[in-house]
C-alpha cells in the first residue's frame, strides 16, 4: 500500500518537474521578440542617451587581487558604471563575475552550454565562434554602421580589415571586436638592470650572454642578502602558457617567447614555409632546437625550478628573487608596482633581447582583435553596447584610474595598433622639448592628451635616463604606471625588428574538436621536455603524433584557408 | 507494515530527499543524449545534429583514454585499500588503549582533517610539499637534494593517496571502533583466562569481531573505484602530471567545460557512469553474499 503512495507522490513530481522544465525551454525559445525596431525610428546618436533607462545586463572578470576599489563601490556600481548611467541611461548589472583568466573562462563556456546568457559579455575568438554557431547572438550588422562612433570606425580600418573580418560570418557582423595595440602581441625582456650595474654586466645581447647572465644572477647574489636564492628567468604559472599561440596571441606575461624567438622558432604559429605552403610553428626543427637550449638552461638552474608549476608567477618578481622576465610592454600596470613597493630600488628594464644568431629580434606578432563584445539574441538595445564603447574611446582619457578601468562594464582595448609606440615618441619628444603639445591634434591618440599633460608628475630630470630612482611612483601610482610602461616598456618598440605573423588567427573545422587534445599533447611534452621529465627525443615523437591526431588534416584546411 | 500511521511519516520526511534526487541526479540524466549529437546549446539537446557513435569512435582512438581510465583505477584502489587498512589496525592500537581520556582526545584530533575542504587542504600540501617547504628543508637536513615534487610524475600517485588516506583515516576509523564496542566483552575475559597474550586476543576475537564489518565496507566501496577524488587532484595537478595523475573527471572537465567538447566529455563521462554502475550493482550483490546486507 505504503510503497503505491510513494510511487504515486514520484509520478506526479515528475510530471510536475517535467511540466516546469518544458516551460522553461519554452520560454527561451519564444524569447525573441522583433529585433532593434527602435534603431530606424529615432536618429542615430552614437552618444545619444536613452530617454528611459534601459537595463544591461553583462558577465564581469574581475582581477581578485584588485583593491582600488573605494569603499561602497562594487564591480557592478562603480565610477565607470555611474558615468555610463549619467551620459547613457544604461543601467548596468553584472548578472555574474568571475575571477580573471580561466574562470571567467569558464563561466562563459557555461553561460554558452546552458544557453542563458547575460544580454552582453566579453568573449574570446573560440567562445565567439561557439556562440556564432550556436544562434546565440544579435547581428550588429546595422547597428555598428548606425551607432559606432567615427572613432572606432577609424581603428577597424587601421587593421586593414584583419578585426572585421574576424566578427564577420556569412556576412553578418556578430561582435564589436577589441583594437588592441601591437605591442600587446610583442614579449620583451625585462631585466633588473641594478643587478647587472652591480655584477658589472651589460643587458645580455645573444643567447650566450643571457646565459652568463643568468649564471652571474644564480650565482653571485645579486640581492646582497648572503643567501643563494635568486632565480635567474622567470617562468609562467601553473596553467599559463609557456609561449602565446596563434589562438591566444597577446599578453602572456612570464613566458619564455623571446627564446624561441632567438631561435627563429614560433611555436604554436602557423608560418609559411619556403614554398608559401603553411606549417605549425610548433613541430619545426628550430623548436626542437629552442627545447633543447632550454632544458639545458633548466637543468643549470637557470630557469625558475617550479616553472609551470608555480600558482602565481608574480610571486619572485614581487619579492625580488627574479632577475629576468620576459613580459609585452605593460608590466608598469602590475607586478612591478608592486615589486617597487617591497625595494624601490628594483630597476626593472625592458629591452628587444636576445638577439638571434643573425642578429636580429625575431618577435610573433599578435592578431590586433583577441577580445570581442557580443550581444544576445533577442537583446532589444543592441545598440547599448556599442554606444558604451563610443563613450569610453571618447571619454578613456578623463577617468580617473586609480580604479583601473577594467571596471568600465564591457571594456575592451579600443585605439589605433600603435598607440604605445607612437605615445612613447611623444613623450620622449615633449621630455626632450623637441615638440610641443600642440603638435600633437589626432584625438585617436585618446589618451596622449592627457600623457603629455602628467609625464612631469612622475618622470624627474634628467629626462633622458629611465631608471628607477629617476621617477618619482609616490606622487601618483595611476600615472606612473602608464608612463613607465610606455617610456620604459614601450620605446624599445621603436627600433626595427622582424614581426612574425601568423597565417591564421582563429580555428579551422577540425580545429575545433581535435584541438584540445593535440593542445595538451604539445603543452605536455614541451614542459616535460624542458624540466627534463622526458628525453629531448620525444619531441620527434610528438611531431609524428601531432600529425596524426588530426595535425596533418588541420595543415590542409589552412591551406585551403590561404587561398 | 505494522503501523501504517507510523510509516507515513518516514516516508515524508524522505520526500525532500527524492525532490533532491530528481533535480540533482535524475533529470539531468536525460543530458547522455550529448554523447550521441554534435551537441550544439543554441539548439539544445532535441534539435542538435545526432551523429551516432563517433564521439565513442574518437573517444576509444585518443591515448588519453587508457590513460585517464588506468590512472582512475589506480588511484582509487589505492585509495581504497588504505582507507580500509589504515584505519583498521589504528583502530584496533586506540583500542588498546588503557587511557580513557587519551583515546578520546586522539580519536578526535585524527578525524579533524576530514572537515577541512581540499581547496585549503591543497594549497597547504603545494606549499608543504614545494621546492623551499618544508619536506625539501628536512631532506636537506639529511644531505638529500631537493626534490620537485609537483613535477615528478612518478611520486604523484602515492602523494594524492598518502594525503587522502591521512584525511579519512580518522573519520573511518570511527566506524571501525563503533564496531569494536559491538564485540562481547566476556570474549576477551574468556580468552585471558585460557591465557591468550594480547597479540592473541587480537587475532583471536578483535579481527574476527570485525570480520563482517570489514567484508561490508570493503564491498560497498567497489562502487567507488572510478572515483579518484576531483577535487583533491584538480587542485593539485598541472600539465606535468597528466599522465599519472589526470583522472576521468578531470579529463571531463578539461574537455566538457574549458574547451567545450561537450559530445566527447559526455562520451567518456557515460563510459565511467555505466562501468561505476556494473560496480555497484556487483558490489551489492557480493555485500548481500557475504555480509548480508540489503537494501531492497
Amino acid at each position: 500500500m505504503s510503497k503505491k503512495y510513494v510511487f504515486t507522490v514520484m509520478a506526479a513530481l515528475l510530471v510536475l518537474l517535467s511540466a516546469c522544465s518544458n516551460k522553461g525551454s519554452e520560454g527561451n525559445v519564444a524569447n525573441t521578440p522583433p529585433a532593434s525596431t527602435n534603431g530606424g525610428a529615432e536618429i542615430a546618436d552614437p552618444f545619444g542617451k536613452y530617454e528611459e533607462t534601459i537595463t544591461l545586463t553583462y558577465g564581469k572578470e574581475v582581477d581578485p587581487t584588485d583593491k582600488s576599489l573605494p569603499a561602497g563601490d562594487t564591480p557592478e556600481d562603480n565610477q565607470y558604471s555611474r558615468y555610463v548611467k549619467e551620459n547613457l541611461n544604461i543601467d548596468t548589472k553584472v548578472s555574474w563575475q568571475a575571477a580573471t583568466g580561466t574562470n571567467y573562462n569558464q563561466k562563459v563556456n557555461l553561460a554558452v552550454s546552458s544557453n542563458d546568457l547575460p544580454d552582453a559579455l566579453v568573449v574570446k575568438d573560440t567562445q565567439l565562434r561557439a556562440m556564432v554557431k550556436a544562434g546565440q547572438l544579435e547581428d550588429l550588422t546595422e547597428a555598428f554602421e548606425q551607432y559606432a562612433s567615427p572613432a572606432i570606425k577609424n581603428f577597424m580600418e587601421k587593421t586593414n580589415g584583419v578585426s572585421n573580418e574576424a566578427v564577420t560570418f556569412d556576412g553578418k557582423m556578430y561582435a564589436i571586436p577589441s583594437i588592441q595595440v601591437q605591442s600587446d602581441g610583442v614579449h620583451q625582456m625585462w631585466i633588473r638592470k641594478d643587478w647587472l650595474d652591480k655584477l658589472g654586466l651589460e643587458p645580455p645581447k645573444t643567447m650566450d650572454d643571457l646565459e652568463k647572465v643568468a649564471k652571474a644572477f644564480v650565482e653571485q647574489d645579486p640581492d646582497g642578502n648572503g643567501q643563494k636564492d635568486t632565480i635567474a628567468i622567470a617562468g609562467q604559472q601553473n596553467g599559463a602558457r609557456l609561449y602565446a599561440n596563434a589562438l591566444e596571441s597577446t599578453n602572456n606575461t612570464f613566458g619564455l617567447d623571446p627564446i624561441f624567438g632567438a631561435y627563429k622558432s614560433h611555436p604554436g604559429y602557423w608560418l609559411k614555409d619556403d614554398a608559401g605552403n603553411p606549417v605549425y610553428g610548433s613541430i619545426l626543427p628550430e623548436t626542437k632546437e629552442a627545447l633543447a637550449k632550454l632544458r639545458d638552461l633548466y637543468a643549470n638552474g637557470l630557469i625558475d625550478k617550479e616553472i609551470g608549476i608555480r600558482k602565481s608567477a608574480y610571486e619572485p618578481v614581487v619579492n625580488g628573487k627574479a632577475g629576468i622576465f620576459f613580459a609585452p610592454w605593460w608590466m608598469g600596470y602590475g607586478p612591478l608596482p608592486d615589486a617597487i613597493k617591497n625595494d624601490p630600488q628594483a630597476n626593472w628594464q625592458a629591452y628587444l633581447l636576445p638577439l638571434d644568431a643573425d642578429g636580429q629580434f625575431n618577435a610573433h606578432m599578435g592578431a590586433p582583435s583577441t577580445l570581442f563584445v557580443v550581444v544576445r539574441k533577442g537583446y532589444e538595445h543592441p545598440e547599448a553596447a556599442i554606444k558604451m564603447l563610443n563613450l569610453l574611446v571618447r571619454d578613456e582619457s578623463k577617468f580617473d584610474i586609480s580604479v583601473p578601468v577594467g571596471h568600465y562594464p564591457l571594456r575592451v582595448p579600443m585605439s589605433y595598433t600603435d598607440e604605445s609606440e607612437y605615445s612613447a615618441k611623444a613623450l620622449q619628444d615633449i621630455l626632450a622639448g623637441t615638440k610641443k603639445p600642440e603638435d600633437y591634434t589626432d584625438p585617436g591618440y585618446k589618451l596622449l592628451a592627457a600623457d603629455i599633460q602628467n609625464v612631469k608628475k612622475v618622470k624627474k630630470e634628467p629626462y633622458d635616463n629611465m631608471d628607477i630612482q629617476y621617477w618619482d611612483p609616490q606622487a601618483d601610482t595611476g600615472v606612473w604606471s602608464r608612463m613607465y610602461s610606455l617610456l620604459v616598456g614601450s620605446s624599445a618598440l621603436q627600433q626595427d625588428y622582424n614581426k612574425v605573423y601568423s597565417v591564421l588567427y582563429s580555428q579551422t573545422k577540425t580545429m575545433e574538436s581535435r584541438w584540445s587534445n593535440l593542445k595538451k599533447l604539445e603543452d605536455e611534452t614541451f614542459l616535460k621536455i624542458i624540466m627534463g621529465a622526458a628525453p629531448i627525443d620525444d619531441f620527434d615523437k610528438f611531431v609524428s603524433d601531432w600529425k596524426n591526431q588530426g595535425g596533418d588534416k588541420i595543415t590542409e584546411e589552412v591551406k585551403d584557408y590561404m587561398k | 507494515m505494522r503501523n501504517r500511521a507510523f510509516t507515513k511519516h518516514y516516508y515524508i520526511m524522505l520526500l525532500p530527499g527524492f525532490v533532491w534526487l530528481f533535480l540533482i541526479s535524475i533529470i539531468p540524466i536525460f543530458g547522455v543524449v550529448i554523447a550521441f549529437q554534435d551537441f550544439n546549446p543554441g539548439q539544445g539537446f532535441f534539435k542538435s545534429e545526432w551523429i551516432g557513435l563517433e564521439n565513442f569512435r574518437y573517444m576509444f582512438s585518443l591515448n588519453d583514454t587508457r590513460t585517464i581510465f588506468f590512472n582512475t583505477i589506480f588511484i582509487a584502489v589505492m585509495k581504497i585499500v588504505g582507507n580500509l587498512m589504515i584505519p583498521l589496525v589504528f583502530a584496533i592500537m586506540l583500542n588498546e588503549l588503557r587511557l580513557m581520556a587519551a583515546k578520546r582526545w586522539i580519536q578526535t584530533i585524527v578525524y579533524l582533517p576530514h572537515f577541512l575542504s581540499w581547496v585549503i587542504l591543497s594549497g597547504i600540501l603545494l606549499d608543504i610539499f614545494s621546492y623551499t617547504g618544508p619536506v625539501n628543508v628536512l631532506l636537506h637536513t639529511f644531505g638529500i637534494d631537493p626534490v620537485l615534487f609537483f613535477a615528478r610524475a612518478d611520486l604523484f600517485p602515492f602523494i594524492v593517496v598518502g594525503s587522502d588516506v591521512w584525511k579519512e583515516f580518522g573519520f573511518n576509523t570511527i566506524i571501525y571502533l563503533a564496531a569494536l564496542t559491538g564485540i562481547n566483552p566476556s570474549l576477551y575475559e574468556a580468552a585471558s583466562i585460557d591465557g591468550a597474550t594480547r597479540l592473541r586476543r587480537i587475532w583471536h576475537v578483535t579481527l574476527p569481531g570485525l570480520r563482517a564489518t570489514i567484508v561490508l565496507l570493503s564491498v560497498l566501496s567497489l562502487g567507488n573505484v572510478l572515483n579518484a577524488g576531483f577535487d583533491q587532484i584538480f587542485n593539485l595537478y598541472n600539465p606535468l602530471l597528466y599522465s599519472t595523475g589526470d583522472i576521468i573527471d578531470t579529463w571531463v572537465y578539461r574537455e566538457g567545460l574549458l574547451n567545450m567538447q561537450y559530445g566527447l566529455a559526455t562520451a567518456v563521462g557515460l563510459l565511467k557512469s555505466i562501468v561505476s554502475f556494473i560496480m555497484i550493482i556487483v558490489s551489492y550483490m557480493l555485500a548481500s553474499k557475504f555480509a548480508n546486507y540489503r537494501i531492497f
